[in-house]
Parts: structure tokens; C-alpha cells; sequence
């Protein structure tokens, strides 16, 4: 990059528009084979693009090796042909729509991608930022993206490697860095931008919003966080010990920096073991850890959260409030077992962990109201058959994502980001009325027991299938 | 041992006041910190039984850097009283959190003579160092609309000694007064120099406003800029705040002076720069009876000079309250002066800044 931030921003929207043509003529298919190409290649332990992944991932991200290797492979495994064909499977009724005006339940519609996506990304989990280049490819949008400071390795990488395999498509994906006191670079990118996609703090995104033209459409992801649950079900000497690991696990993974990871624990009561035992576990499990994923050495920010945590929960211990197990100054890793937090007022960071009792499940949805703005996914053990009515409370209650806990750090790639399509948040509908084409919709009955060709005149684009 | 809380503010006031704003020597500091502590743990419950379970009595400790240090995030769960029995005369609170919805800290004031006589040398050594009375305006709302503040009552403290005469331009809300546009151009007419005070996010909606327009100061004028923009709607580098006031308002950049201070300390950390130029702009000195130290961010251990870690502070103003204070405020210190990194993601400037802010974007500003 050019010591001018503004100048190599404007450079690369010049390249990002010479380049939209070139992407807007590739059949879908192709454009998730080429992606797909790229991406299986950071899975294959052969391979010198994941060798020097691993390589530099740990330093800059400030995640052991273990640790990156493990985040590598779970964000790149969605990187394939296979799963980015399906996300855009699941997008779109007829992904044929990226491709032209196809009739789709009797309307003759064609999803646009933004002529420029630019894309703001904070934070330093490794992988947001090929996620995002990825999305914005998969809808035929050129896209400038400003990865987080933590993940600029692997967007730089994919891109690097995407222009090996395929220059035209990989024209269309520029990576770009600049410090975020450089306001001239981000009017830049932003005054020519469609789509703006803003990933922070809620500062950031509501400065990002505040910040884009009015013509600019602005898809945000602001500060969220996941919380688990262990049913009474779970809660026995048979199964308490595969859902502790899972949820340290959970904790662990992203060192507690992605909206994925659980800050709080909900143990209900009622089983065999009670919350006192499964945060003893959790500890444990926490613990345990620290030798298959080991922590890397915290940055100051984390050590300030951690110690605000810690020392918050040491006060609360010491006047009978609350219980504290932690890993000392060998580890990071902290249990606080006591009063039930809101978001923000003890902040969790670096493998921090609350444990809270619940009486009952049904409670969960309204104990979670007051945070429902910054939920994200709800992890879940047991529950069995109460799990489609908790489901469904929770979704009122704010959660965008309801899992087991074993699935909670890898959510796949059409996963419904905070509560929306993650293609369709960037798309532009098109919808060409011919003269003889229906003016009232009918009903969805009526539409599936007429054919096509019924709103399709010969030499109209292709039928939806 | 002297455990009384008025006799132990009263020598402690005396001293801030007899202080030059070279830190106190380290025999005196440690003495006064100890005693501080002896105090706290008798008067304060939560914090003594913190002690306890630390096994970090004053009969075990024996160097200040050993009492145990209270997270300013534990200001929102405990009511820090260590006033004997005296009530608080003031409990101030923090402006909420950027993390979403949270409680805000509380912190009690047993006797507000003490926050004054150690909020006002080091304000007078930053901002008056020539000594006498100002005309003061402020964008910081008055103490008796604001007595929640700890930013407003220093305002207030501060107008009360040092201002000739004062302005207070905004309400409680952060909203202009309907007169803050003739008193600033009267202001600027008079050709006296004015002492300005403000959040760097009141400066921020000042520069912009379209209500009243940022007058050019007279010569010898300067301003108190306060408060970092996280959690604000927008933010810019304080470099270019300063520009632009610089450009409107016709001050030197010397003139520009930082101050650094939260809710849960009562003395805070200042820029030199009227005194030493704009080369110390970056580095803050602490109060005299202030100590602050970087520790690692895993073992809470000091860290060499230079080496940037969480800080931590010893604030012998906070008697009333407790005064090792570990905060999630990140940065070195070089020859006493400290050097922040801004402030933690997630954690609260304090006072009014964010306060304003959210009253300015809801009221369109």
C-alpha cells in the first residue's frame, strides 16, 4: 500500500470497476469452483498456501499454533466448492438469479450484486475477512475489503492465491489495510461503495452507518456474544463430562473474541449434578485445555478484561457472592460461578466464563431480554424434546442461532449471520414485468398448479427450476 | 495508627495543597498509601474481605505495591464506602458502557473537600501555571445540573477558584444554552483570555454545530480538553480535534491541554504542554500523591519502563473510597509520565463525554 491511504483506496475501487464486467459474465457455478479451488488448498497439509498460513497465523493473530491450525481448518473447511455452492443454494430458491432474469414462483426477477462492496472488518478472528471477500464474489460484487488488524494474513493469502488460479475473478476482491484514524481513505472507499458491510464494536458500526452516503446500502454486524445452555438432562455423571470439554471447547476456541463464543453458561436445575459441579468440571475441562489448545501470551487489552473479570469476581467471592476458579497467572482461563451479568458490565475476554443457575429452561428467553440486542447464538445440551418451544423463545428473545454446543464456533457458511441471509443482505432484486405478464400475485396454490410457460412468452430467460 | 477518616482527609488536604508538582518523595508516599490502606480495610466491607481472602491484611503488607487492587469494573457491583461513618456528600457515577446495556460504577465521595484540593494544583499547574484568576467557559454542564459528575464538580470546583467570571454554555443535557452564542462572541470581544472546558467529544459537536459557532479566541487563551471518543457515534485522531481548533478558534497548540482522569480516581493525569511545550503532548503527569504503574497483562507484574501493560493507580484522594485501583486502561511509563494507548475497547470515558454524545445523536447533532 502506498503511503497515501486515500490514493491506494482510490487506485483499487478504479481496478474494482475496470474488473466488474470480467465477474458479472461468470456463470455462478463456476465463480464457487474457482473459490472453492482456492480454498481446499488451505486444508491440503502439502500445500505451501497453508504452510505459510500456519506459519504466520499464530504471530499475528495471537493464537498458539494448536489454536490457529484448529481455526484454520474450521474456517477453511467452508471454503470448498461443495459448501459455497450450498450457501448459495440456500440463499437463493434459484441461485440461476445471479446469473440473469429467471422466473421464480411466477415473477421474472435476477439478483443484482453491488457494482462495489466495501467491507469493513474489525477484530482479529483469522477468516472473517475471506469470509466476507467470499460472500461479496459469490454475488458478482467487486468488493474492497479493509480486513481487522488480527486477520490480514489470510484475506491477503486467498486473494494472492485466487489471482494464481482464476485473475479475472480475483480482480474483483482488493485487500486493503489502513490504520483507522485514516478518515480520507474510508470517505473514499465509502462515497463509491453500493453496499457497505461493517463488522465492530457498536461504536464502529454506528460510526461506519453515520458514515455512508445515503445511496449506500449498509449491512452491519455489531458487538454480539453466545451463551450455552446444559439441560437437567445432561447434568449426570454420564454425559456432564463430554458437555464441559464441549463447552470449554467453545470458550476457548477464538479466545473468546467471536460473537460465537459463549461468555455466560445457563445450568438448569433439577439433574443430578448442579451448576457448582459443572463449573467445577468446566474448570477442569478449561484447565485441560490449556495442554491439547494451549493460550498465547494475552495482549494488554485482553489482560485488562481478564483482570477486571477476575478481580470483580475475587470481590464478589470474598462477600459470599460469588465463586471464582481461574488459572492463575499460568493461564488465562477463568470460572466465575455467581450473579447473573448483562453484557458490559463485566467484560469477558481470553477464555472467561460465567456460570449461572436457571431454574428452568422456560426462563431463558426472558433472563435473556435485557441482552437480546447483542445475542448471538445460543448453545444447547439436553433440552431434547423442549428444545422447538425454547427455540422459539429464544429467537423472540434476540438469538439469530440455535445449536448443540459442539457446533457453536464453526457455524457453517449459510449460517444465518446475526439473524440474516448472508448473500441476500447484498443483493439488488430486478424484476422485469413483460406486458402480458400477471399484474396480481395469486395464490401460492394456484401459482404451483400452473405452468411456467403460463408467465413465460418464448425467448424469455431461463425458467426457475 | 490513626484510622479516622476526617483526620487522616484532613492531613492529606493540607499536604495536596503545600504539594509542587514534583511527585512525592517515595518515603512519603509509601507512608501515606499504607496508612490509606490500614484505613480502607478497617472502613470498607467488601474490600476488607478481599483482603482477607488474599491473605493481604495490613499486618502482611508492607509495601503499597502489595495492597490489593480493586478492578474499576467492581465500582458497578460494590458501593466502596470508606468514610467511617460519615454519608457520602456526593456518589458519582460513570456514563454507562460501550458494550451495550450494563449498570454504571458508583463512586461514593465521603467528603468533597478532599476531591477539590486534589483536583485543583495539578489543574492550576496545567492550565494556570502563571498563577491568578481566568475567564472560564465551559462545555462541560454545571456541577449543581450535573452533581452526579466527577468531571462537572471538578468544572465546578475550578470555575469557583480560578474563574473571574464564568460561562456555563451547555445544560445537563449536553444542549447549548439559548445565550451560549452571544456569551461566547462577548467572550471573544472582550479581548480577555479565556480559559475553555470541554470533552473532546463537546469540541467534536461544538465544531460542528450550526447553533453557535466556535468564536476565535483572544490571545493568551486556553483550553481543557477531556475524555476519549470511545462509545461515541464518531470519532476523530486527536490530532485533527486539535487542528480544527487550532484553525477556529485561534489557539496555540500548546494552548490545547489534556486531561486524563475517570470517575473511580479523584485526581488525574495532565499534559504539560502550556508549560513544557507541545513536545510533551502524549505524556501525562500524574498528580503528586498519584502513583501509576504498567503491569503484564497476564501476572500483573510492573513492567520495565517503556513497556506498554495495564495500568494501575494508587491514588491517595480516593481515601474515602479505595485507592489501588487496577483499570482497563492500557499504557507505559517513561520517567514518571504516562503514555496511554487510548482507552481499552469497551471501557467508559468518563463523566458526560459519552453522555453528550448520545443526547447530541438523539437530538440529531
Amino acid at each position: 500500500m502506498s503511503d497515501d491511504p486515500a490514493r491506494a483506496v482510490q487506485a483499487a475501487l478504479d481496478r474494482l470497476a475496470a474488473a466488474r464486467e470480467g465477474v458479472i459474465g461468470r456463470p455462478w457455478r463456476e465463480i464457487t469452483g474457482a473459490l472453492g479451488a482456492v480454498g481446499r488448498r488451505f486444508l491440503d497439509p502439502t500445500d505451501p498456501l497453508r504452510v505459510e498460513a500456519l506459519r504466520a497465523l499464530p504471530a499475528e493473530a495471537g493464537l498458539g499454533p494448536e489454536m490457529a491450525e484448529t481455526v484454520l481448518d474450521g474456517m477453511a473447511g467452508d471454503w470448498s466448492a461443495a459448501r459455497l455452492r450450498s450457501t448459495v443454494e440456500a440463499e437463493f430458491e434459484d441461485p440461476d438469479v445471479l446469473d440473469g432474469p429467471v422466473v421464480v414462483r411466477g415473477r421474472e426477477v435476477m439478483a443484482a450484486g453491488p457494482a462495489l462492496c466495501v467491507q469493513i472488518v474489525s477484530g482479529s478472528v483469522p477468516g472473517v475477512g475471506v469470509n466476507a471477500l467470499v460472500r461479496s464474489l459469490l454475488v458478482k460484487g467487486p468488493t474492497l475489503v479493509k480486513p481487522g488488524r488480527g486477520d490480514l494474513l489470510l484475506p491477503r493469502l486467498f486473494q494472492r492465491a485466487l489471482a494464481e488460479h482464476d485473475p479475472e475473478l480475483a480482480a474483483a476482491a482488493e485487500v486493503l489495510y489502513w490504520p483507522s484514524d485514516a478518515a480520507a481513505a474510508l470517505r473514499a472507499a465509502l462515497a463509491r461503495s453500493d453496499v457497505l458491510v461493517a463488522y465492530g464494536s457498536d461504536t464502529t458500526v454506528a460510526a461506519l452507518r453515520a458514515a455512508a452516503p445515503a445511496t449506500t446500502r449498509v449491512v452491519t454486524y455489531h458487538h454480539r456474544v453466545a451463551v450455552a445452555v446444559v439441560g437437567r438432562e445432561v447434568l449426570n455423571g454420564s454425559s456432564v463430562e463430554r458437555v464441559a470439554l464441549d463447552t470449554a471447547r467453545a470458550v476457548a476456541l477464538f479466545e473468546q473474541r467471536g460473537c460465537v463464543c459463549p461468555h455466560r453458561v445457563y445450568v438448569e436445575e433439577g439433574g443430578e449434578l448442579d451448576a457448582d459441579a459443572f463449573a467445577e468440571r468446566l474448570a477442569s475441562a478449561l484447565e485441560a485445555l490449556e495442554s491439547n489448545l494451549p493460550s498465547a501470551p494475552l495482549d494488554p487489552e485482553e489482560g485488562a478484561a481478564l483482570h477486571q473479570l477476575r478481580g470483580t469476581a475475587e470481590l464478589l467471592a470474598a462477600s459470599g457472592q460469588a465463586r471464582v476458579r481461574h488459572g492463575g497467572v499460568a493461564a488465562p482461563w477463568t470460572v466465575v460461578r455467581g450473579a447473573e451479568p448483562t453484557v458490559g458490565d463485566t467484560p469477558t475476554l481470553a477464555r472467561g466464563v460465567q456460570v449461572i443457575t436457571l431454574a428452568d429452561f422456560e426462563e431463558l428467553a426472558s433472563r435473556l431480554a435485557a441482552d437480546g440486542r447483542h445475542l448471538q447464538s445460543v448453545g444447547y445440551a439436553g433440552l431434547e424434546e423442549r428444545l422447538g418451544a425454547i427455540a422459539a423463545a429464544l429467537g423472540h428473545a434476540g438469538a439469530a442461532r440455535v445449536v448443540p454446543i459442539e457446533r457453536l464456533s464453526f457455524p457453517p457458511p449459510w449460517w444465518l449471520h446475526d439473524g440474516r441471509g448472508p448473500l441476500r443482505e447484498l443483493v439488488r432484486w430486478v424484476e422485469t414485468e413483460r406486458p402480458e405478464s400477471a399484474t396480481t400475485l395469486l395464490p401460492a396454490a394456484a401459482r404451483r398448479a400452473r405452468s411456467p410457460s403460463d408467465v413465460r412468452p418464448s425467448g424469455s430467460p431461463r425458467r426457475g427450476r | 495508627m490513626d484510622t479516622d477518616f476526617q483526620k487522616l482527609a484532613d492531613a492529606l488536604e493540607v499536604r495536596f495543597e503545600a504539594s509542587t508538582s514534583d511527585p512525592w518523595v517515595e518515603d512519603a508516599f509509601a507512608s501515606a498509601a499504607l496508612d490509606c490502606f490500614r484505613h480502607q480495610y478497617a472502613a470498607c466491607a467488601p474490600y476488607r474481605a478481599l483482603c482477607a481472602a488474599r491473605g493481604a491484611t495490613p499486618e502482611e503488607v508492607a509495601r503499597w505495591h502489595d495492597v490489593p487492587m480493586v478492578p474499576a469494573t467492581a465500582f458497578k457491583h460494590f458501593d466502596f464506602h470508606s468514610g467511617g461513618g460519615a454519608p457520602s456528600e456526593a456518589v458519582f457515577r460513570t456514563s454507562g458502557t460501550t458494550r451495550g446495556a450494563g449498570r454504571r460504577g458508583r463512586h461514593p465521595v465521603p467528603r468533597l473537600s478532599l476531591y477539590r484540593a486534589a483536583a485543583l494544583p495539578p489543574l492550576a499547574a496545567a492550565l494556570l501555571p502563571e498563577g491568578g484568576r481566568i475567564r472560564m467557559a465551559s462545555l462541560i454542564p454545571p456541577p449543581e445540573e450535573a452533581p452526579e459528575s466527577s468531571l462537572s464538580t471538578m468544572a465546578g470546583f475550578a470555575a469557583e477558584r480560578y474563574g473571574s467570571t464564568v460561562e456555563w454554555l451547555v445544560d445537563a443535557r449536553g444542549a447549548w444554552r439559548p445565550d451560549a452564542g452571544r456569551a461566547f462572541h462577548a467572550l471573544a470581544e472582550e479581548g480577555e483570555p479565556v480559559l475553555l472546558l470541554g470533552t473532546a467529544l463537546a469540541f467534536l459537536h461544538a465544531l460542528d454545530s450550526s447553533e453557535v459557532r466556535l468564536p476565535c479566541l483572544p490571545e493568551g487563551s486556553r483550553i481543557m480538553e477531556t475524555g476519549g471518543f470511545k462509545g461515541a457515534r464518531r470519532s476523530v485522531s486527536r490530532q485533527e480535534l486539535h487542528a480544527a481548533l487550532v484553525e477556529r478558534m485561534g489557539v496555540e497548540g500548546r494552548a490545547i491541554v489534556n486531561e486524563y482522569g475517570m470517575t473511580e480516581l479523584l485526581s488525574q493525569l495532565w499534559e504539560p504542554v502550556l508549560t513544557e511545550g507541545v513536545e510533551s503532548a502524549g505524556w501525562h503527569r500524574p498528580a503528586p500523591w498519584l502513583r501509576v504503574r504498567a503491569l503484564d497483562p497476564m501476572t500483573l507484574e510492573p513492567l520495565p519502563e517503556g513497556r506498554e501493560g495495564v495500568l494501575a493507580f494508587f491514588d491517595l484522594a480516593n481515601l474515602g473510597s479505595v485507592s489501588h485501583v487496577l483499570t482497563e486502561d492500557i499504557g507505559s511509563i517513561v520517567k514518571g509520565r504516562v503514555r496511554l494507548r487510548g482507552r481499552a475497547p469497551g471501557s467508559e470515558p468518563r463523566g458526560c463525554s459519552r453522555a453528550m454524545d448520545e443526547l447530541m445523536a438523539a437530538a440529531g447533532g
